[in-house]
């Protein structure tokens, strides 16, 4: 895939003459929506050609960001610039750097792929012969060129996906903007997504992704910021936040039969949270050693037998689960939405 | 570049930005049904059931079915699409663009100004072909019917800011002021005959100054001062792209 972007579509290899100007620079960014803060005193940089993840539970105030940063809503207090250009006072020149593809696939179900790609191509003002050859490279990278003649009403979530992500590249940005960029999708779609992020990247594009998918920012992003409440809880590299939180060590265990009263696995010392993820087991704590003598017990006492044994140093999820406070359910068991 | 040569470099981009706006509304919602009703049918039938067994000439009757016309049809494109949009998540592609508002304003008001000019050909090739009326004077038809066109598709695009996702909920207002106009701008009531705590309420009705001058072309004389016409006609546009401009902005707030 980086091939193909590399030789068909040739997204510019970017300078960094001017390395002092961040991508996005946030200073004391707020937002009240009436009484409701969405963000509150939020700050961060983005450096050039980095991929940054934005993280983050449902309301938390990802989209009041993005929607700032794009120019599209006005920040209560506080600024942000895009390389260097306010995005109040300077609006046009900063949205011209940038490529957006927002959370829903946003395109012209009566238009077709074709058409969408070239409506997008002249509300950014690229010029006929650029246009269309890059139209056609992104179409053919994103496997829809054969389909280009078809009103996208018939295309799948995936296609749509794809679709949207080459009208935000249409304009060769400098900076992109993902917003779910792979939420719900087929297997394929994720695979092209994730390898046109990593290209970008590689070729100095920056990359702004907000995702609910930790793992994906585990994978793709240099650094992380977790928001919760409109506020920053945390911004560093993904192994950096994990090791902030070291105590957060866990056992995973496979028992045959699964009990019926796997409740009882919280009473096992030092087990400070349990979680079922399908027919295993995750117990959270601060000392493993303890926990597998424990669970030996624990399987002879309710006769069981414990077939599998592995165990984790935090993940970026419980970095996330950490900060962000999310309530225990269901008898102590975590989910992330 | 020199701060003048990029000023006329934007002003280009915001034109082209408005010209695909508008291209990209023909082809999507011209034969919407719903733009068909609004548009096509409901000035005819409105004008049917006020002309029909009234004792006036044609050649009274054609001007003031153009400008129907022009008002339904030209004000009926954005108060359907732009809700569309936001319910599509497709207006944030427009209001996230490199241009300014005043240029997504442009756009949309430009799809609504086509059609418009499209749909007032039938009545004004119907009067010339069906009912041979002449037209005494061009000059006053042309510019009446495009001011008026634009005057009241930038009036349908500041009524779709109001922030809702349904098309139904920006029509109910438009009719409230779509309505009332036909009675107060000289259609069917000659402007002399309106009483007089009526006449007030004329000078502030668009429709008043096109329909005078589309009216002008068939009957050679106006109620106002042609340059009158054309002045009040852009003074509404004016009003109507910087309150759109104004409340597209604060609504995205």
């Amino acid at each position: 895939m980086t091939a193909i972007i590399g030789s068909q579509v040739q997204i510019r290899q970017r300078d960094f003459k001017d390395d002092t100007v961040n991508a996005i620079e946030v200073s004391h960014l707020t937002k009240h929506f009436g009484q409701l803060v969405a963000l509150n005193d939020v700050n961060f940089s983005v450096t050039k050609g980095e991929t940054f993840g934005f993280l983050g539970p449902n309301g938390a105030g990802k989209t009041t960001t993005i929607r700032i940063l794009t120019g599209i809503t006005v920040p209560t207090c506080g600024d942000a610039k895009i390389f260097g250009k306010d995005i109040v006072k300077e609006t046009i020149a900063a949205r011209k750097q940038m490529g957006i593809v927002h959370e829903t696939s946003n395109i012209y179900t009566d238009l077709t792929a074709w058409q969408n790609l070239m409506f997008t191509a002249e509300l950014y003002d690229v010029r006929k012969a650029e246009r269309e050859k890059r139209g056609q490279d992104l179409l053919e990278l994103f496997g829809l060129w054969e389909r280009r003649e078809d009103k996208t009403n018939g295309f799948s979530k995936g296609m749509k996906r794809r679709l949207t992500l080459a009208m935000g590249l249409i304009n060769d940005p400098r900076l992109i903007f993902l917003d779910e960029p792979t939420s719900g999708l087929d297997v394929q779609s994720n695979l092209i997504i994730r390898d046109v992020i990593r290209d970008l990247n590689a070729r100095g594009v920056t990359v702004f992704l907000t995702t609910h998918n930790i793992e994906e920012a585990n994978l793709t992003c240099d650094r992380v910021a977790i928001i919760n409440r409109g506020m920053i809880a945390a911004i560093d590299s993904p192994e950096k936040l994990k090791k902030t939180i070291q105590s957060v060590q866990s056992v995973e265990i496979a028992l045959d039969p699964v009990p019926h009263q796997w409740e009882g696995l919280r009473g096992i010392a030092t087990v400070s949270e349990v979680r079922k993820m399908g027919d295993k087991f995750r117990l959270i704590t601060e000392d493993p050693q303890t926990v597998i003598a424990g669970v030996m017990a624990y399987a002879e006492r309710h006769n069981t037998r414990v077939i599998g044994v592995n165990t984790y140093g935090p993940s970026l999820e419980d970095v996330f689960i950490k900060l962000t406070g999310l309530e225990i359910r269901h008898h102590g068991v975590k989910t992330v939405d | 570049m020199t701060e003048q040569a990029e000023w006329f470099r934007q002003l280009r981009v915001e034109f082209i930005a408005a010209w695909a706006i508008a291209k990209k509304d023909m082809i999507i919602y011209y034969l919407k049904p719903n733009i068909i009703v609004s548009g096509m049918l409901f000035p005819l039938f409105m004008f049917l059931a006020f002309a029909v067994g009234r004792p006036a000439e044609p050649s009274v009757m054609i001007p003031g079915l153009i400008a129907i016309t022009i008002l339904f049809s030209a004000s009926s494109i954005e108060p359907v699409s732009i809700p569309i949009e936001r319910r599509m998540k497709t207006f944030d592609r427009l209001i996230s663009a490199p241009v300014s508002l005043h240029a997504v304003v442009l756009g949309e008001s430009l799809s609504g100004f086509l059609y418009s000019i499209g749909i007032a050909f039938v009545p004004f090739i119907a009067g010339i072909v069906i009912f041979g009326i002449p037209i005494l004077n061009a000059a006053p038809l042309i510019i009446g019917i495009l001011l008026t066109s634009f005057c009241f598709a930038t009036m349908g695009t500041l009524f779709a800011s109001y922030p809702t996702e349904s098309p139904g909920d920006i029509m109910s207002m438009l009719n409230v002021v779509r309505l009332p106009l036909i009675f107060i701008s000289g259609i069917f009531i000659p402007i002399e005959s309106i009483p007089s705590y009526g006449q007030f309420a004329v000078y502030f009705s668009p429709l008043t100054y096109g329909n005078d001058l589309i009216h002008a072309a068939y009957s050679g004389t106006t109620y106002f001062n042609p340059l009158v016409d054309i002045v009040m006609l852009i003074v509404f546009i004016l009003i109507f792209q910087f309150a759109a401009n104004r409340l597209y902005k604060k609504f995205n707030e």
